[in-house]
Formats: structure tokens, C-alpha cells, sequence
């Protein structure tokens, strides 16, 4: 009885281990090919600013251009990169900053378009702490990683508030941003959080919590917070494919932009958000889902500058698409 | 002498094979950085690289340490106590299946994001295979060594350190070996899924930021140090323990 039993489980075993597990989760997840589609191979992103990916998913706008989609989950931005460098990706959204560190190194990518500019703020619960300079050793900043946006924007401030740009690396913790809100929450350990939305948003509804410091302070301007990357194989092999992408994506920016109301009707189950504080969120003072690419070489020239980066873009060819240099255009006459 | 020979021409085997594979350009230097890279990141972040490890190794010392006084204590009154040694036997089974990774958000939530939480880490990845093997050493005592001891007039302690914990010592020095594996592992994971906070991290710590700031080549030099410091602690101390102890006594092979 016992040997069969133990027979059983292993054959069992041995099964789930060479076909994998197909859950009910993962065959919902798969698109039905399209009739002669070209592949893509997407990072599956989630979180406020990926709202348009959301979208385009659920309204099928890739579908519409022909595109059959592969949605691929990472853990984290670094795996989604690590992904692009190592071919098993075709498309993917990132900070400015990330990105330009894996270009840097050789990831053979390219901005394909803006995505989206979105508040990022320098939070805080503690009355001691109402500025930069108030954090001393001791203190400890939770950011999502190193060499992310946050990291670089609160870089750019250290800089031209005390004088050194890693004056605040010893301080900062790495922290996926559900843990550091939680941490920031419990006011646990962590006394400040450079965050984004929804996390920035939850945050600052709390009695007592401020932002100490905006992204746009930090940068001194708009910037795009996160850009769609194409590796340069697909770019160069799939031109229809590429065009698609960029048609799917700009679709459902313009959709978003012209029925939030529904947009958060849509994603408020995915988010686990009531409509309502949903679409508070979507029109935060500061949102703007657009295509149009910010802050790309200003960051590459900090980021030079401070030795984040070994390099600079000589033009803006050299790490973004033609569509993307066709919309910042090229005015002749004065600088 | 022969065995050290044979280890070598492995090692010089895999470090032949790896540079070959940089440099076939099959895949982007980004994937397999050649070992000149490697060794030269090595030796431009030498003293992060060694206050890094100095700091892993001392949260594992102290995790460890712990986990050691913890072990015995229960495997002990496990041998001797009934009721404890079902307790223990059932907790143990419990708790070890579980990869220690798994209870991390647990134990940022009881012990924040600071180093109290890789400590408590490394205790429980280190603590139940060290329990198992010391208790099973304990049990493995022949009842003949026991009795020669009860009839020499030993008793409680003294039977323990005269009698049981030399009997026992090949069982005890697999778990150590099994529990300082764990301890490494586990301080290295849980610095690398929530990284430590910059001015105190480990090692790894250390290779999470190579990782997102893409330096492969310095994450390699990371991995480096840790393989090297794996085979110093295997090869040379609890090595060195094995010769003056069973290896003399002839209780192993």
C-alpha cells in the first residue's frame, strides 16, 4: 500500500515537472494566435503608470495592428532588463535612468517612445526631517533600487543641495515599493520613501506624512518617469511588428486620456482599488500619460557627469528610434 | 596531496572553459564577461569587496553562533527528555522544509528592514539542519560506549562532553557543514530580495547593486569571493577539525 502510495506521488511529481503546472491563471493569460500576427514579446508591468499597458491589453489594441502578444512577468525592473540583454524580451517600460545604465553596458535597446510623466515624491512622517539636509547618518531612505529614477532624481538633489551626489547613498535601503509603503506605514525602520503612485498617494493620504522633495524639483523640470524600450533586433527585424507596438501603445495613451472614468472601471478589480479613489488617482495633479520623451539627455549628461554612466549619447539616435526623433524634431537657427 | 591535484586541474578545467566561452563571442560579453574583467573589478572594488564580507561574515558569525548554542541545547534535552524530543521531531518537520527565503517578508514585518532581520534569517535556515544532525548524532551513541561511561562513574554533563559529543562528532560535523551552507545562502538571498541599507550590507548587498547598475563583471567578482570563501571554511577549518578529531581517532574514513 505504502509503495503505492510513494509510486504515485513520485509519478506525479515526475509529471508536474515536465509539462509545468497550467493553472487557470496562466491559460487565461494566453492570447489565441492571431491568423498570420506578428510576434511580440512584452514585460507584463503592473502599477499605476503601467495603466495604458492595462488598457491596451484589455481593449485589444495590439490585437488590432496585428500584433500577437506574449506577455512575459519579471520580479523586478533589473530581471525585465536582464531579459532585454539576454534576447528573451522584445519590448519593455523603464525609468530613464535604468535604461541608460543598460545601454552604458551594451543592452542592445532603444527608446521607442515616452510613456508616461507621473508625481515621484521624497516622503516622509517624521517633523525632524522637512528637508534633504535634515537627513543625517542614522536615518534610513527606502528606494526601490539602485540606479532607479528615484535613486538618481534624490542624487540630483544631494548634489545641488549638499554639495555631493552620493552624499545620501549610505542611507538608502532597497525596497520593492509595496514594502517600503508598508515599512513607511508601520513606521518601521524607514523614515523617508521616494515613491511613486499609487504608493506615493496612499502615503500622503496618512495624517502627518509630506513630501519633502518632488521629482520635478530634484530633475528641475518634466521628465518622462518611465519610457518603452525595443530591443534593436526586433526594431531592425520586424518593422511591421515595430510600428504595431507603437501604434497599440498610442492608442490606448489616447484612449486613457480621453475616458479615465472608464479606464478606472476597467482596472479598479486589477489594482484592488475602488473606482472611485482609482480615478482620483489617474487625474493626481501631475499624471500625464503621453508618448512625448522627457529628460533623456539631461539625465545621460548627470548621470556622465557623476559617473552613474561611462558615456554620452553623442545625438539623441544613438538611444532613441526615428519616430521618437521625428517628434522632438530638429529646430534649425539658435541653439 | 593527490585529492588537492585532482581539485586544481578541475578548477583550471572550468576557468579554461569559461574564458573560451567569453571570448567564441557566442553570446554578448554582458552575459560572460572574460576573466581579465572579472579579476580587474575584482581588484578596483578590493576594499568594498572586503568590508563587505568581513560584515557578512560577522551576521553569519553571530546567526550562527545562536543557532549552534540552540541546537545543542535542544538536541541535549531532546536525547534525555521525552516529551521534548516529540516536540522537537515535530517542530523540525514543520520548519524545515521551509526555504528560509520564504519567511523574509515575515521577518521584516517582526524585525524591520535591518540587519535583525537577516540575522533571524540565518538562524533559521542554519537552526534545523543543525538540530536534526546533532540530535541523530546524539541517538547514534552505541549503548555499550554509554554503559562503559555510566560504569566509570560519569553522569549528566560530564556523560555528555566525555562520552556523547566525541561519539557523535561525525553526525555534529555535517551539520555544521550543512548549517554554515545554509547560514552563507540564506544571508546572501535575503541582502539580495531586500537589499540591505548602503553604509551596513554584506555581500550580498554588494551583488545586487553590481546587478542593477548592470556591472556583470563585478556581480561575477562577488560570486568569486564567496566560492573562495566556501572552500576556505570547508577545506581548511572544518577540515582541519576533522583531521584532529575523528580522522585521528579513526572514527571516519
Amino acid at each position: 500500500m505504502k509503495k503505492l502510495l510513494i509510486l504515485f506521488l513520485l509519478a506525479v511529481l515526475v509529471t508536474i515537472s515536465l509539462t509545468g503546472c497550467k493553472g487557470k491563471g496562466e491559460t487565461a493569460d494566453q492570447i489565441s494566435p492571431g491568423e498570420k500576427g506578428y510576434k511580440i514579446r512584452i514585460a507584463e508591468q503592473f502599477g499605476l503608470v503601467y495603466a495604458p499597458l492595462m488598457i491596451a491589453r484589455e481593449k485589444g489594441f495590439f490585437e488590432k495592428y496585428g500584433l500577437d502578444v506574449e506577455w512575459k512577468r519579471f520580479g523586478s525592473g533589473g530581471a525585465a532588463r536582464e531579459a532585454l540583454a539576454s534576447g528573451d524580451l522584445d519590448a519593455a517600460f523603464m525609468g530613464i535612468p535604468p535604461f541608460l545604465i543598460g545601454w552604458d553596458k551594451g543592452v542592445p535597446a532603444k527608446v521607442a517612445l515616452g510613456y508616461v510623466v507621473s508625481p515621484v515624491s521624497l516622503v516622509t512622517y517624521n517633523p525632524e526631517i522637512r528637508s534633504i539636509k535634515d537627513l543625517k547618518p542614522g536615518y534610513k531612505i527606502a528606494l526601490p533600487s539602485p540606479g532607479s529614477v528615484q535613486h538618481i532624481l534624490l542624487s540630483m538633489a544631494a548634489e545641488r543641495e549638499l554639495g555631493d551626489p552620493r552624499a545620501l547613498d549610505d542611507l538608502l535601503v532597497a525596497l520593492p515599493h509595496p514594502d517600503g509603503a508598508a515599512a513607511m506605514i508601520a513606521k518601521k525602520d524607514i523614515h523617508a520613501h521616494f515613491t511613486t503612485p499609487p504608493y506615493l498617494f496612499e502615503e500622503l493620504s496618512q495624517p502627518g506624512y509630506v513630501e519633502i522633495l518632488k521629482g520635478t524639483e530634484a530633475f528641475g523640470g518634466e521628465f518622462s518617469f518611465n519610457v518603452g524600450l525595443v530591443t534593436l533586433k526586433y526594431h531592425d527585424e520586424n518593422p511591421q511588428g515595430y510600428a504595431a507596438f507603437i501604434q497599440g501603445v498610442n492608442e490606448a495613451i489616447a484612449w486613457i486620456n480621453l475616458n479615465k472614468r472608464e479606464a478606472a472601471k476597467i482596472l479598479s478589480p486589477k489594482f484592488n482599488l475602488p473606482e472611485d479613489k482609482l480615478y482620483k488617482y489617474m487625474t493626481w495633479e501631475g499624471m500625464n500619460y503621453t508618448t512625448a520623451t522627457y529628460g533623456l539627455l539631461e539625465f545621460a549628461e548627470f548621470m556622465k557627469k557623476t559617473g552613474y554612466i561611462g558615456r554620452l549619447p553623442k545625438d539623441l539616435s544613438e538611444v532613441a528610434y526615428e519616430n521618437v526623433l521625428a517628434v522632438i524634431g530638429k529646430r534649425e537657427g539658435g541653439q | 596531496m593527490a585529492k588537492t591535484m585532482r581539485h586544481l586541474v578541475i578548477v583550471v578545467i572550468l576557468i579554461v572553459f569559461w574564458e573560451l566561452l567569453a571570448r567564441s563571442g557566442w553570446y554578448p560579453p554582458l552575459l560572460f564577461p572574460p576573466l581579465r574583467d572579472i579579476l580587474r573589478s575584482l581588484s578596483i572594488h578590493k576594499q568594498e569587496i572586503l568590508y563587505r564580507t568581513c560584515y557578512s561574515i560577522s551576521l553569519i558569525g553571530k546567526g550562527f553562533s545562536v543557532s549552534i548554542g540552540v541546537a545543542f541545547l535542544l538536541a541535549g534535552l531532546a536525547v534525555f527528555y521525552k516529551p521534548i524530543s516529540e516536540g522537537v521531531s515535530t517542530l523540525m518537520g514543520i520548519m524545515h522544509p521551509l526555504p528560509a527565503i520564504a519567511i523574509l517578508p515575515i521577518a521584516l514585518l517582526w524585525f524591520g528592514s535591518g540587519n535583525r532581520s537577516i540575522i533571524a534569517i540565518i538562524i533559521f535556515s542554519s537552526l534545523w539542519p543543525l538540530i536534526a544532525n546533532i540530535y541523530n548524532g546524539f541517538r547514534s551513541v552505541p549503548a555499550t560506549q554509554l554503559e562503559v561511561g555510566r560504569n566509570l562513574g560519569l553522569k549528566g554533563m560530564n556523560l555528555m562532553l566525555k562520552v556523547m559529543l566525541p561519539a557523535s562528532l561525525p553526525h555534529i560535523l555535517t551539520g555544521l557543514r550543512i548549517g554554515w551552507a545554509r547560514a552563507w545562502q540564506a544571508s546572501v538571498a535575503a541582502e539580495m530580495v531586500f537589499g540591505a541599507s548602503g553604509g551596513e550590507g554584506g555581500i550580498g548587498w554588494f551583488l545586487y547593486k553590481k546587478r542593477f547598475m548592470m556591472e556583470i563583471p563585478g556581480a561575477f567578482a562577488g560570486l568569486t569571493i564567496i566560492i573562495i570563501i566556501g572552500i576556505l571554511v570547508e577545506n581548511i577549518i572544518l577540515a582541519y577539525i576533522e583531521n584532529n578529531t575523528i580522522k585521528k581517532w579513526k572514527m571516519a574514513g
